[in-house]
């Protein structure tokens, strides 16, 4: 990864007394996948929608590779391959039409490349799109989209009306992206596919930015779950900050570890613990930390405010 | 795309045959018993008409009733509405204007492409009057009394006996009419589709709903039409005739124009009882006008504004 190649300073945009988002202030890197993630309504298609020049800034500005995405949106859009969460194509066109279309407007494109892709994503391109499914439509434009030959991608919410097994397609269509040296610009509300393609993450809550998390050192952080049997002894002065009280409510007490877990081991095999449970961070827990209330109302197995809580984005779930 | 090429050619068909077809209706029934019937209502109705009696019993000025019939007025119209608010509105609410400018086209090449294709349909659309009228002229004769026999005297004009015949001859149309005279007609037409058309892709520009356009420019439409007829109608609202549209629709006008005083037939101006009066030019130069500013506001708004999300 070397440069950036997506950068926001101070973006705003409000509507009236509404704040969509707020001095947002982001940069992605080359090849870098890029997640996006917050409830509905927390700016993150707001931000999509100014860095491609579809809204005005209230103030504040963004650039794509230098390009200012206000002023320079057409050349912003020339480098950026954009599926919208909801794709509404040509009802008219069947799937080869809506391709030609798409491959014949962006100058480079390749249509080749996008019925191949149609046929990875198992499409049947001979149907018109009025009479496709709403998952079908999604896969044409994820095939339109991802033909494109351009540096960045924005994808918000690719995945959504997907099955399983195409999902898992899309997912590794991103990782190919990555591997190719293009950013991608991921906007999901499955936690568990933003974790598992994502090299870096932000959380967005009512407008605005509240977290950068750095996913590969997310995969180094633990959660330690235990019952106490005695009282808890202080932490020694050493591992102070490598460990963190999470919780001690009664028995129940939790631990989170910001870094490697080896260190501590020695030191968590003295204390009076029974019922030990050891399981990755994940994102999860720290779209929880901003997102916390909202989960708790929405109940621990709900989504929480869109959020889909799958089996796999689940701590030890 | 489908859908517009399929009300395109329904169109199209439709103005052809219904200007072809009364071409029919004004050979089948003779002049003398159209006479009757308008000589009735023209006490009453005459100042309504944008032409004398005299050219609304001729040919020319019974075909060219055919520009002012509400199938061509609304076929024209509703093709013009229904492009003109499919631009951003229509656009916007299908969801296709979101993946339409992922791409990297301009909004002002999105306004202008469908303009032009707009516009393009219109020219068509016009001209498939003007086709069905003279197709209509090649094929249809009419049917006259043979004029009374002349006899030939030297030195004197010739002198018709006065003598009666009840014997018909078909004559054919073309002998009676030159279709020529009805391209001001058209071109008048096309002039307010283009009017219409423009006045449509503003408000669309500033809405999200392609149904609240259509409403929109349909009550400004009708409130139009309500505006001339009122005006005609009543000395004290002539006024409202300048603050109406139709005001520069004048097809039958301007037909007459050209079949009497065809020096006239492409004037911006023209003299009247020797006062200088807007010529047919120059009234399809407002309904131009008001397509120019119509297009040049909507593209104006359709740079400026926020995109919103997909319904």
């Amino acid at each position: 990864m070397t440069g950036v190649i997506v950068e926001s300073n101070q973006l705003t945009k409000t509507y009236g007394p509404l704040t969509a988002l707020c001095e947002c202030s982001l940069a992605v890197n080359k090849g870098e996948v890029f997640g996006l993630l917050g409830p509905n309504g927390a700016g993150k298609t707001t931000l999509i929608r100014l860095l491609l020049g579809y809204l005005k800034p209230t103030s504040g500005r963004a650039n794509v590779a230098g390009l200012d995405c206000e002023r320079q949106s057409v050349a912003v859009r020339r480098l950026v391959a954009y599926l919208p969460a909801e794709a509404s194509m040509f009802p008219q066109m069947n799937g080869h039409d809506a391709l030609r279309f798409f491959a014949e407007i962006r100058p480079g494109s390749d249509l080749a490349r996008s019925q191949l892709l149609a046929e990875r994503l198992e499409l049947d391109l001979s149907r018109r799109v009025s009479l496709m499914s709403t998952g079908m439509k999604q896969k044409l434009a994820l095939a339109a989209t991802l033909a494109a030959q351009t540096p960045i991608y924005i994808l918000d919410e690719p995945t959504a009306n997907l099955d399983p097994t195409v999902r898992s397609t899309v997912l590794a269509l991103v990782a190919e992206a990555r591997v190719a040296g293009k950013s991608v610009l991921f906007s999901s509300h499955v936690l568990s596919e933003v974790e598992q393609v994502c090299d870096r993450v932000v959380i967005l809550r009512a407008g605005r930015l509240v977290h950068t998390q750095v996913m590969r050192e997310l995969r180094t952080q633990h959660r330690i779950v235990a019952q106490l049997s005695a009282p808890l002894p202080p932490i020694p002065e050493s591992l102070r900050h490598q460990l963190v009280i999470a919780s001690h409510a009664g028995a129940e007490v939790t631990f989170e570890t910001p870094g490697e877990l080896a260190p501590l081991l020695g030191w968590l095999a003295t204390l009076p613990l029974a019922d030990v449970r050891i399981e990755p961070v994940g994102l999860r827990a720290v779209y929880d930390r901003y997102h916390r209330e909202q989960t708790r109302a929405s109940g621990q197995r709900e989504p929480a405010d869109g959020v889909a809580l799958e089996p796999a984005a689940l701590p030890g779930g | 795309m489908l859908e517009v090429r399929l009300l395109f050619a329904a169109c199209l068909v439709l103005v052809f045959a219904f200007c072809f077809v009364r071409v029919f209706i004004v050979a089948s029934l003779e002049l003398s018993d159209f006479a009757a019937i308008v000589e009735k209502l023209w006490d009453k109705w005459g100042k309504f008409s944008a032409v004398p009696l005299s050219q609304l019993l001729s040919y020319p000025g019974r075909i060219a009733l055919a520009f002012d019939e509400p199938i061509v007025v609304f076929t024209i119209s509703i093709f013009a509405i229904s492009r003109g608010s499919d631009v951003v509105s229509g656009e916007l609410n299908r969801g296709t204007l979101e993946l339409l400018l992922a791409q990297p086209v301009s909004r002002l090449q999105v306004l202008a492409s469908q303009a032009l294709v707009t516009i393009g349909c219109l020219a068509l659309l016009s001209l498939a009057t003007w086709c069905g009228t003279w197709a209509g002229i090649q094929v249809t004769s009419v049917k006259e009394r043979v004029p009374p026999p002349k006899v030939k005297l030297p030195f004197l004009p010739a002198v018709p006996l006065p003598v009666r015949s009840d014997e018909k001859i078909e004559i054919p149309m073309r002998e009676k009419v030159d279709p020529a005279v009805f391209w001001p007609g058209a071109l008048n037409l096309f002039c307010l589709g283009c009017a219409v058309a423009g006045v449509s892709t503003l408000v669309s520009a500033c809405d999200r709903y392609r149904w609240r356009t259509i409403g929109i420019v349909a009550s400004l439409y009708i409130l139009s039409m309500i505006c001339k007829i009122l005006g005609l109608a009543f000395e004290q609202f002539a006024w409202l005739k300048d603050v109406s549209l139709f005001t520069a629709y004048e097809p039958q006008r301007f037909i007459a124009i050209a079949t009497r005083t065809p020096a006239d037939t492409w004037t911006f101006f023209h003299q009247v009882d020797g006062l200088s009066e807007l010529g047919p030019l120059g009234y399809n130069a407002i309904l131009l006008g008001i397509a120019a500013l119509g297009y040049l506001a909507a593209a104006i708004i359709f740079h400026r504004r926020d995109l919103p999300a997909p319904l």
